[in-house]
């Protein structure tokens, strides 16, 4: 956009003040006006605004400027032409909001980030119509997609970065659709307001102490009597994982290296309790444990969580870990004011 | 600041197409404008074009800058000037190799795209003909193609582009064409500026020397059209007066810009009587100020024109446009009836000591007369009935050109008569000049006008006499009565399909020029005479009464309003997700009638179980909905299904 702004600036801009404040304006008003949307929207016409770009302005400024040399000379078939470039002005504005009307857009999830990287919000667009969407692009406060097209009968999924700060959740209060199709004369655009929101996990410590010893000597789990390793599940391939216990059967049906765990004598587990970490701060202590947890994971290890009113009891794998991270993400949060 | 000259192959998919759009506005124009301009828009596209092929960087800010001044430079001095259509298109070809050379992003060549959309406006400034149009639509059409191209998706194909682009015109044809019919048009200019249109307009001298020019010219090209209010008059009175010649050196015929003034009002330098002819005539541009019109007219509508000292019709500017313009013309007049003195004696000057024979000649002939008609008839007598030939080619002449002519070669074309017939005259004493303009015409019968060609070009003389004012007499009628009595037409097309090496009837070829020529006509009437009085003429037509710039306007912004409206809906119509099968809409009635909407995930039975319980309808109706919903949706959907869900939706009550 750069570009063409130095050499076409749009009137619209050039004021930044008045420009945000407008644009603040317009988007309060769009969201009292729409309310919360759902969480798959379909654009309707009165949603959508539209407003010339400054190659709008210069295409409107060059057309009156022809039409003046047109009646100048009384040329007719200059007025053909200037007439025809401003009807396609005319119909363009009308093109690049009809190019939105109709769209689908649904919140299509989003992965748990760490406090402090970018939540990655997946939105589909989907277009239902026998015509293609041309040239849309989603925005947020913090980043943008790339400019897309929308096939018919075809949905595109789209991610809008939101950086975050602390832990628990982040949500996407507001982004936006664009599309400067078909002339870039004029941007049309819609404000979306989806209750969408994503986890962020606290921040792991960088200098984390040392966790407490492992309680497997307490018996916690007992050997079994004839010495051998039961079977006790699946999880993601670490490095340093014995290639002896790669579920190679998995690996060729679903291309996913997976080690197969299994409840014997070398596992220990090991508890981590909330009061037990060596720290005063709670977000300190939140950031210490998700480390102490990280770093479990990575090994064979067991591991439980204790935080005060919630007991996690020891295990292992993806959705152990998430559930762990969960609860330290939440931690003293109100899950309903959310 | 330093900008980066790098490329990344980035404009391979655009720049070819906005190469075209320039090539196609700026094709008009290369015969008008000089040679290194056309050379050093090509080169530039091509070079630029083959940067970005090799991720090349652009050339250096300092060699651009050097580049640009050149060719400025070059443009002024072969122009001497930079306004006008001629520079103009010249600067706008140059601009946009310069620009070539510095666009880096895809968003850089809307610049291109404008200066491509300037240079089609410019080629139809310079000319206007039916190809225009096509023209003007092609070029249109490769600009929003090439304008699409910028942002479209790498992946995206051309036709693609193209087939939006056509879309979008097509959309926008109906609302140009209302604008075009209803937009107020205006009669005078709010400036003026020349229009190069370059040389290759026939016409007129202004001077004339018969013995210089060895040959005439039978061009076929159109000098003006003319439309009769009723029937045209007979071949004989077709003369149609351009400009009046009262000078003569001896060898050349002139006439002084003073002749060219403005002169008295019609009603004081004539005096008409009889029936008048009422006509239109519209007249190709001849970049001259003579408008042509018939002996004698009285009446004229045209802005800015004026009658001269010698009853002919003067344009203040050199028409460059095609123009029409009404007159009344009687053919029965007097002009000038009273002459006064001083300029009697300068219609009657001859240069001292040239022509000497033909003076002479002149002086025992008027002798022999008993008064001047008398003198008149026998010298044009001598041209009918002594061996005076009338020829298209005749000798060059050398000294005392008139003296050669009568008594040596004796063959020559109206010019040489009429030069002859008027030095004999003052070398009697009578006043006399020479008007240059056209005589005869044809009629088209496919459109009921007469083209009036440039080879009807015609020479005669108008002597004045005592009491009956300035009297036309065409000495070339007495040489060659046919040249008058039938107009050329006929003769013109003959031989012309052998020439070609058909053996088609040369009738046939005649007739499919007559029928070009009625297109032409229709075209240049309704199309590029589209003024004032023509739009004026339609509004009445339409029904609008008393038209004025206010009531057009406003049928112009609501046509185009209700115009858009309409394509609007057509747009969205297209952007329509498809219909619903029959099943979803009964269903989706049933839901309206719960007063409830689904959530997002939520089954057709959960949903029932809610409308039941939060709805307060009776659950026996909606389960019935529910169940033959399912039924139709996973089962069979024959119309027996349809039906019972159709029953189902109409039992439930609120």
């Amino acid at each position: 956009m750069s570009s063409t702004r130095w050499i076409f600036p749009n009137p619209l801009r050039s004021l930044p003040r008045l420009n945000q404040r407008v644009g603040r304006r317009i988007r309060s008003y769009a969201f009292k006006r729409q309310g919360k949307d759902g969480d798959v929207t379909t654009l309707k016409p009165g949603r959508i605004y539209i407003l010339p770009t400054g190659v709008g302005f210069i295409f409107a400024l060059m057309t009156f400027v022809m039409l003046l040399g047109s009646m100048n000379y009384n040329n007719n078939l200059s007025f053909v032409l200037t007439f025809l470039l401003i009807s396609v002005g005319l119909i363009s504005m009308h093109q690049c909001q009809r190019n939105m009307v109709g769209l689908e857009l649904g919140f299509a999830g989003t992965e748990p980030v760490f406090s402090g990287q970018k939540a990655q919000f997946r939105i589909a667009v989907g277009n239902r119509s026998k015509t293609t969407r041309f040239r849309i692009r989603l925005t947020s406060d913090s980043g943008s997609s790339p400019v897309f097209d929308v096939p018919p009968g075809e949905s595109r999924v789209m991610t809008l970065p939101v950086p975050t700060e602390t832990r628990g959740w982040v949500s996407l209060d507001r982004f936006g659709v664009h599309t400067l199709f078909p002339f870039e004369m004029f941007r049309a655009w819609a404000w979306m307001h989806m209750d969408i929101r994503g986890l962020v996990y606290p921040k792991p410590a960088e200098h984390a102490p040392e966790p407490p010893a492992s309680q497997a000597a307490l018996g916690h789990r007992q050997h079994d009597a004839r010495g051998e390793e039961d079977f006790a599940g699946f999880r993601k391939f670490h490095p340093g994982d014995s290639p002896r216990n790669v579920a190679w059967k998995a690996y060729a049906r679903n291309d996913q290296l997976l080690s197969k765990q299994f409840a014997g004598a070398d596992m220990s587990s090991q508890w981590f309790d909330f009061d037990d970490v060596p720290a005063l701060d709670v977000e300190e202590r939140l950031s210490i444990l998700t480390r102490w947890i990280i770093d479990a994971d990575r090994t064979l290890e067991d591991y439980g969580l204790k935080l005060p009113g919630l007991e996690i009891p020891p295990s292992h794998g993806e959705a152990h870990r998430h559930a762990c991270l969960e609860a330290l993400a939440l931690y003293g949060i109100d899950n309903e004011a959310a | 600041m330093k900008r980066p000259r790098g490329t990344d192959g980035s404009l391979l998919h655009s720049l070819p197409w906005s190469v075209a759009a320039l090539a196609v506005s700026f094709a008009p124009h290369i015969p008008f404008v000089p040679v290194w301009i056309t050379i050093i828009m090509f080169a530039s596209a091509a070079w630029r074009y083959a940067i970005e092929r090799r991720r090349a960087n652009l050339p250096h800010p300092v060699m651009r800058a050097i580049l640009a001044l050149a060719c400025f430079l070059g443009v002024f001095f072969t122009y001497d000037t930079i306004s006008g259509v001629g520079p103009g298109s010249a600067l706008l070809a140059v601009m946009a190799a310069m620009k070539f050379l510095e666009t880096r992003r895809r968003r850089d060549q809307f610049v291109l795209l404008f200066i491509a959309i300037f240079l089609t406006m410019s080629a139809l400034l310079r000319e206007q003909y039916l190809w225009s149009l096509p023209f003007l639509i092609a070029s249109l059409l490769l600009i929003l193609t090439a304008w699409l191209r910028m942002s479209a998706d790498d992946s995206a194909g051309i036709r693609q582009s193209a087939a939006t682009g056509s879309r979008l015109l097509l959309y926008a044809a109906p609302v140009a064409i209302a604008m075009w019919i209803f937009f107020p048009r205006i009669a005078t200019p709010f400036w003026s500026v020349p229009i190069d249109t370059g040389s290759a307009i026939s016409g007129l001298d202004d001077r004339m020397s018969p013995g210089d020019i060895s040959s005439m010219s039978l061009s076929n090209a159109v000098a003006f059209r003319v439309y009769f209010d009723d029937e045209p008059p007979p071949q004989k009175d077709l003369y149609w007066r351009g400009l009046v010649l009262s000078d003569f050196s001896g060898r050349t015929w002139s006439a002084r810009d003073w002749d060219n003034g403005i002169g008295d009002p019609p009603d004081e330098q004539l005096a008409v009587y009889g029936e008048p002819y009422y006509y239109q005539v519209t007249m190709e541009p001849t970049r001259q100020q003579w408008l042509f019109a018939l002996d004698m007219p009285y009446h004229w509508e045209l802005n800015n024109s004026f009658m001269g000292r010698q009853q002919q019709l003067v344009s203040e500017h050199p028409v460059d446009q095609r123009i029409a313009y009404e007159v009344v013309s009687f053919p029965q007049y007097r002009a000038d009836v009273d002459l006064r003195p001083m300029w009697r004696t300068r219609y009657e000057s001859l240069p001292s000591g040239s022509n000497p024979r033909t003076v002479a000649l002149a002086e025992e002939m008027y002798s022999q007369s008993e008064n001047e008609l008398a003198y008149i008839r026998s010298v044009l007598r001598k041209f009918s009935e002594e061996s005076f030939f009338y020829t298209l080619k005749p000798p060059a002449l050398g000294r005392n050109p008139v003296d050669q002519f009568l008594f040596d070669t004796r063959q020559g074309f109206c010019e040489h008569y009429a030069s002859a017939f008027a030095v004999m005259m003052r070398a009697a004493g009578i006043p006399s000049r020479v008007v240059l303009g056209y005589q005869g015409g044809e009629i088209n019968p496919r459109g009921d006008y007469m083209i009036v060609r440039q080879a009807d070009a015609h020479a005669w003389t108008e002597v004045w006499l005592e009491g009956l004012g300035w009297r036309r007499f065409d000495p070339t009628a007495a040489v060659a009565p046919e040249r008058v009595d039938s107009g050329r037409a006929g003769a013109m097309f003959d031989g012309l399909g052998e020439a070609w090496g058909m053996s088609a009837p040369s009738e046939f070829v005649y007739d499919l020029s007559l029928t070009w020529d009625s297109i032409n006509a229709k075209w240049n009437e309704w199309v590029l005479g589209y003024g004032p009085e023509n739009q004026e003429r339609f509004m009445e037509w339409l029904g609008m009464d008393d038209p004025n710039w206010r009531k057009m306007m406003f049928t112009l912004i609501g046509l185009v309003a209700a115009i858009v409206f309409l394509l609007s809906l057509l747009m969205i119509w297209r952007n329509l997700p498809p219909r619903r099968d029959a099943a979803s809409r009964l269903y989706r009635r049933f839901v309206r009638r719960t007063g409830l909407e689904p959530k997002t995930g939520e089954t057709p039975e959960a949903f029932a179980t809610r409308a039941a319980n939060d709805g307060g309808l009776d659950a026996n109706a909606v389960a019935a909905v529910t169940s033959a919903y399912l039924a139709v949706r996973y089962g069979p959907a024959d119309d027996e299904g349809l039906a019972a869900l159709e029953s189902a939706v109409s039992a439930v009550r609120r």
